[in-house]
């Protein structure tokens, strides 16, 4: 594990720079365009929430090729004045390198959190590099319930339009908090707070030649906080406006890498959601307000269509992973009109749990179990988003947590089919 | 009179010494097949046992191998069907090493070309298990990716790509095999070479307008979804 091998030059910087409370990493891969408001963003929030903390900002790099690592090193405040009362006291030391090892944002990550055990860091934070709307406030909202409220992780909470992000509402944060018993609402988030005993923990731990190091390092380390009894809170942080993500990643692609990675973690810590009835709140930090966010409009004729055309061509494999009365129930729901569609929460629930035994048992080739989820998680969605058309943020809100209690209340299928 | 008699008794006599001197090696086959007969018995009850342990049938059913021994008419588990087949395969070399101890020239002849042969048959059959589950997985992979970009001829295309490569695997089989190889090489390039033509010439000319309904649908989904704003999943 402490093999990981940093150049030589990030080992003079670290070595100068001795020892930090605040490490904030930012993994990028050609973000030049938003790195440099990412940096300000965090160098304002240090300066005015932590004048005296010795922080260090770190740039874990993936090759980017459009300046990425040179915008951060020429990214500075130069007039603290014009955004603070108080000047800093502590200079704010940063660190730009490209990591080695496997490409991914784990990989990212893992260098970040041996930089942070280097410097015997107090409290660490990461934020991605292609946000447009992270403020001086995250950095205070992800570092002082570690500093201050002896707590090991933070996740965060966004505001998000009710049809965004509908892969954490359909699949990752019920089925999440059903299995480990903890409310953490956005545990894919990206931006989180953490204690440097937990990145040392992480770092101990032997995933990093494995997926974690490519993908699904998001859900492996709030699924890692929590199975491991770290104290968990999450905090608000308002609005998520990033980047538009590289339209070469399908959707089957994300799917597959979220709900392997999720299902992976099921197959490791088995001994300790199995147990688990149930969920409780996490404790919360920020200040709640609403957001005003952007209109999304969404196709929802072509979701049903790939879902029928799905019943066509993949009912052999759909009745192997559902069994012929779940099946049976998904192409009734394939003869519905657009107008009229509807997904029961009870079938959703049972056929996530279906896959993730599926996944378990071997049954299929991975990517192709997981890939073969999508039209049913479109039928899925496009259900949601007929349903909450008209709803405000707190009733589409309600749906989520009908959801969330229907895969709470069927565990115990999961839990007796899980051999 | 003496004469007479030797000349009665001396073939008798030399099929006798014959008979004495081929006798060990009669004997010896038959303690060879007798053994080799109850090693192969020995073996195939391990084999299934050992099998059954590490979930063969699954992996079969999975596979995609029990569907095709159904097919085939074939009606017992896979596990047990593989001991039997590995059992009768002893056998057979157990037969072939025992007509060896005979060292009758013919016999000989016969147990080397089998032996010669033999690796053939196994590369054979490899290239046939290896081919059907390589053909079984690809043609899955194209269906769930031919569903998720909603191309309405998935189950249609997979099934044609998944009898393309089956057809590929049983010629190279038979070429391995050794059996007409001229004549299997000219069936394949013929079959394979005019499948691809006549899918060419009948969408070329029945499938213009088609092709054209296709790749305006196809720009118009796209400029819909560019347009409409695409929801944000993660």
């Amino acid at each position: 594990m402490s093999s990981v091998i940093l150049r030589a030059e990030v080992q003079g910087q670290i070595e100068k720079i001795a020892q930090a409370d605040i490490v904030v990493g930012i993994p990028s891969f050609n973000n030049a365009g938003t790195i440099g408001h990412v940096v300000r963003a965090v160098q304002a929030g240090l300066g005015k929430y932590f004048p005296s903390a010795r922080a260090v900002i770190v740039n874990s790099d993936g090759g980017s090729t459009d300046n990425t690592m040179e915008t951060v090193r020429n990214t500075s405040i130069e007039d603290f004045s014009a955004i603070l009362l108080h000047h800093r006291v502590e200079p704010i030391s940063k660190i730009s390198f490209p990591y080695s090892g496997i490409p991914g944002k784990g990989s990212a990550f893992r260098a970040i959190f041996q930089i942070a055990q280097a410097l015997d860091a107090k409290a660490c934070v990461v934020v991605d590099s292609d946000l447009r709307s992270i403020t001086p406030e995250w950095v205070e909202l992800l570092v002082k319930p570690v500093l201050e409220g002896g707590f090991d992780y933070v996740a965060p909470l966004y505001h998000r339009h009710k049809f965004d992000g509908t892969i954490t509402n359909s699949i990752v944060y019920p089925l999440t908090r059903a299995l480990y018993g903890k409310r953490v609402r956005q545990p894919i988030g990206g931006d989180f707070g953490f204690s440097g005993r937990l990145a040392q923990f992480y770092l101990s731990k032997d995933v990093w030649e494995s997926d974690v190091a490519r993908f699904g390092i998001d859900i492996w380390m709030t699924t890692t906080a929590i199975a491991n009894g770290f104290r968990v809170a999450q905090s608000f942080l308002g609005a998520k406006i990033h980047d538009a993500k590289d339209p070469g990643t399908d959707l089957s692609s994300m799917l597959y890498q979220v709900v392997s990675a999720t299902f992976d973690l099921m197959e490791g810590y088995a001994d300790a959601w199995r147990p688990v009835r149930g969920s409780e709140d996490v404790p919360s930090f920020g200040f709640e307000y609403t957001v005003g966010l952007e209109q999304v409009n969404v196709n929802t004729g072509r979701m049903l269509h790939l879902f029928r055309e799905g019943i066509r061509s993949l009912h052999e494999m759909w009745r192997d992973i559902l069994g012929a009365g779940d099946f049976g129930e998904v192409e009734r729901l394939g003869t519905l009109r657009d107008e009229d569609f509807v997904f029961p929460l009870s079938l959703w629930t049972r056929i996530v749990y279906d896959y993730a035994i599926a996944f378990h048992r071997h049954n299929f080739a991975r990517e192709h179990l997981i890939k073969s989820l999508v039209p049913l998680y479109l039928a899925k969605t496009a259900a949601f988003i007929i349903a909450a058309r008209n709803m405000d943020a707190s009733e589409a809100e309600a749906e989520i947590e009908r959801l969330c209690m229907e895969f709470e209340s069927s565990k115990d299928y999961l839990v007796t089919s899980w051999k | 009179m003496m004469d007479f008699l030797n000349l009665i008794f001396d073939p008798l006599r030399e099929v006798f010494l014959k008979f004495k001197s081929f006798l060990p090696n009669l004997l010896a086959m038959l303690v060879i097949m007798l053994l080799g007969i109850i090693m192969a018995r020995i073996i195939r009850v391990l084999l299934v046992k050992f099998l059954t342990a590490i979930s063969f049938d699954s992996w079969c059913d999975r596979m995609g191998f029990t569907t095709l021994m159904r097919k085939g008419d074939l009606w017992g588990k896979p596990a047990v069907t593989l001991g039997a087949i590995v059992y009768w395969l002893l056998i057979m070399i157990t037969l072939m090493v025992g007509l060896s101890a005979l060292q009758i020239v013919a016999v000989d002849n016969l147990v080397a070309q089998f032996f010669s042969y033999m690796p053939r048959v196994f590369s054979a059959a490899l290239i046939l298990i290896i081919g059907y589950v390589l053909a079984g997985f690809i043609s899955r992979g194209v269906l769930i990716a031919a569903v998720n970009s909603g191309y309405h001829y998935a189950k249609l295309l997979a099934e044609a790509i998944r009898a393309l490569l089956i057809l590929l695997i049983l010629a190279m089989t038979m070429e391995q095999l050794q059996i007409a190889p001229n004549i299997v090489l000219a069936a394949f390039s013929i079959i394979f070479g005019g499948i691809v033509v006549a899918l060419s010439i009948s969408f070329g000319v029945g499938g213009i307008d088609a092709a054209k309904r296709m790749i305006e649908r196809d720009s118009g989904e796209n400029r819909a979804s560019k347009s409409s704003g695409d929801i944000d999943h993660i």
